[in-house]
């Protein structure tokens, strides 16, 4: 694979993926991230998000579980699981941490261009407070020694949002606390009344 | 952990409260009872209360426990100067109380103040060794600085001496499963088994560990908490029922081309099978019900 790889995520995955970090604050949380890779064969582009869990992001049968029924929903549009997003539960841990990078070794085995993501909670921050113009997000790559490892510190933007408004209209959703309608995969379970495809989030 | 219909008593005072409905004090000693962390609205509902002086008068001896569930709201939300206020007049009301002393130890870690912190509980430690909450905070005090094997450590200590501590035990599993240390995990679980047999969440969350663990052991035995859930359960819990359906997968896949003896020949998958096509049919969104049913077909399960 010569040359990396680009990401270019949309702003209603984008926004349902932080508003999900955005309403449960007091712990992990994690989503799966769908897509497909662009004839130029260079470009990933990310066009929806599952929110997963926010409790005891370790264990495996909620994971899987999603997996394989995220994977059969997309497929019939061409799309697969082409990234996994993961925020940290504390403020000031900015690592992406090994129950992160063993969940985007099982997507990048069924993916060869899989990208993890892990929340920037002082970029996120400093949106609130605010302009911010880049994702508030931080982008891994699988390296050749199977590493995950963080891609664009040397000032190359592999990661870019769609839409450049994006970061405009999450602000706006922050304000009007739209993360209350989000649902993930764990309230699905909880509650199989809640939809995890947020079919109207954006309504 | 809250049941389902303290969980819908909690959301309805909530919105009951949002639309100016009143209900606010009962609200409060609801979030207080089930210790949940609602704290934005419990500042916000809290504050209101406090400001009022009429309202505050009223509530007599128990204004004193709501100005320290403010104050940790207020912590909660990074408002340390409500925070602080609430403390004041607390230490005015009661000087040298050890609660007190704890709120300010909470403060303290609320704002980073991490050696003060520990100072402070240290200094407190010493006329009350055997204070639970002090004890509790130094735990979480490791783990807010992100050294969460020394959380463990604390944590592992504390309930040498108070075995009956069911949060703690809670809380040390999760600390276990956040460090993929999962036999550990499981102990802490078994634990929560014996005290408390027919809490099915303990049962559940057993059976979500050995998954995880994998092995052909541990999936038989987590395949039988699964299916213990279910009985505490009367069939309710959407987790249980997936979950026997994972397990058989799994066991099935580990078990290819070993004796037919081996293999589980059981019923219990496809009725759990079954259950769950008939709940998705009745109850979930239109199209996730035949998403069910193809994964479940997927899974030779139906």
């Amino acid at each position: 694979m010569g040359g990396d790889c680009k990401y270019e995520i949309g702003q209603n995955p984008y926004v349902k993926i932080i508003l999900h970090a955005l309403k449960h604050r007091n712990s992990a949380v994690n989503s799966l991230l769908i897509g497909r890779l662009l004839d130029d064969e260079t470009t990933v582009c990310i066009t929806d998000a599952v929110p997963l869990s926010h409790s005891q992001i370790g264990l495996l049968p909620a994971l899987e579980l999603a997996l394989i029924q995220v994977e059969e929903h997309f497929s019939a549009d061409g799309l697969s699981i082409v990234g996994y997003l993961h925020a940290n539960e504390r403020y000031d841990d900015n690592k992406l941490g090994n129950a992160a990078r063993k969940i985007g070794d099982h997507i990048f085995r069924y993916f060869p261009r899989a990208a993890a993501f892990l929340l920037d909670n002082k970029k996120l921050e400093s949106l609130t407070k605010g302009k911010e113009s880049e994702p508030v997000l931080q982008l891994y790559t699988r390296d050749s020694s199977k590493s995950w490892r963080q891609a664009g510190t040397d000032g190359t933007s592999l990661l870019k949002l769609k839409e450049p408004t994006a970061n405009v209209v999450l602000k706006d959703y922050i304000l009007t606390e739209k993360w209350k309608d989000i649902v993930d995969f764990d309230d699905h379970l909880d509650d199989i009344s809640k939809d995890w495809l947020n079919p109207d989030l954006f309504k | 952990m809250v049941g389902a219909k303290e969980a819908n008593l909690v959301e309805r005072l909530e919105s009951q409260a949002e639309h100016g409905g009143g209900g606010v004090w009962e609200y409060l000693c609801l979030v207080r009872k089930l210790k949940l962390r609602r704290s934005d609205k419990v500042l916000k509902y809290g504050l209101q209360i406090l400001k009022d002086s009429k309202a505050r008068s009223k509530l007599g001896g128990e204004e004193w426990t709501l100005y320290e569930q403010v104050a940790i709201a207020a912590m909660d939300c990074h408002c340390f100067s409500v925070a602080k206020d609430c403390v004041k007049s607390l230490q005015k009301k009661f000087p040298e109380s050890l609660r007190v002393g704890r709120l300010e130890g909470m403060l303290l870690e609320a704002t980073g103040s991490w050696e003060a912190a520990e100072k402070a509980y240290d200094r407190l430690l010493e006329d009350n060794p055997l204070d639970q909450v002090l004890l509790k905070r130094k735990a979480s005090l490791a783990k807010s600085q992100g050294n969460t094997s020394a959380s463990v450590e604390i944590l592992n200590k504390y309930l040498e001496i108070f075995m009956a501590d069911y949060d703690a035990w809670r809380e040390l599993a999760e600390l276990y499963v956040s460090q993929q240390m999962y036999k550990q995990a499981a102990f802490c679980y078994e634990e929560l088994i014996l005290c408390q047999p027919t809490v099915p969440l303990h049962h559940l969350a057993y059976a979500e560990v050995l998954y995880t663990m994998g092995g052909l052991e541990n999936l038989q035995t987590a395949k039988k908490y699964y299916a213990s859930t279910i009985d505490l359960t009367g069939g309710k819990n959407t987790r249980a029922l997936f979950g026997i359906c994972m397990c058989t997968v799994a066991i099935n896949q580990v078990t290819k081309g070993r004796n037919k003896e081996e293999k589980d020949g059981s019923e219990l998958q496809s009725l759990a099978a079954g259950v769950l096509v008939k709940e998705y049919k009745q109850k979930a969104p239109k199209n996730l019900a035949p998403l069910l049913t193809t994964t479940l077909k997927n899974m030779k399960l139906i």
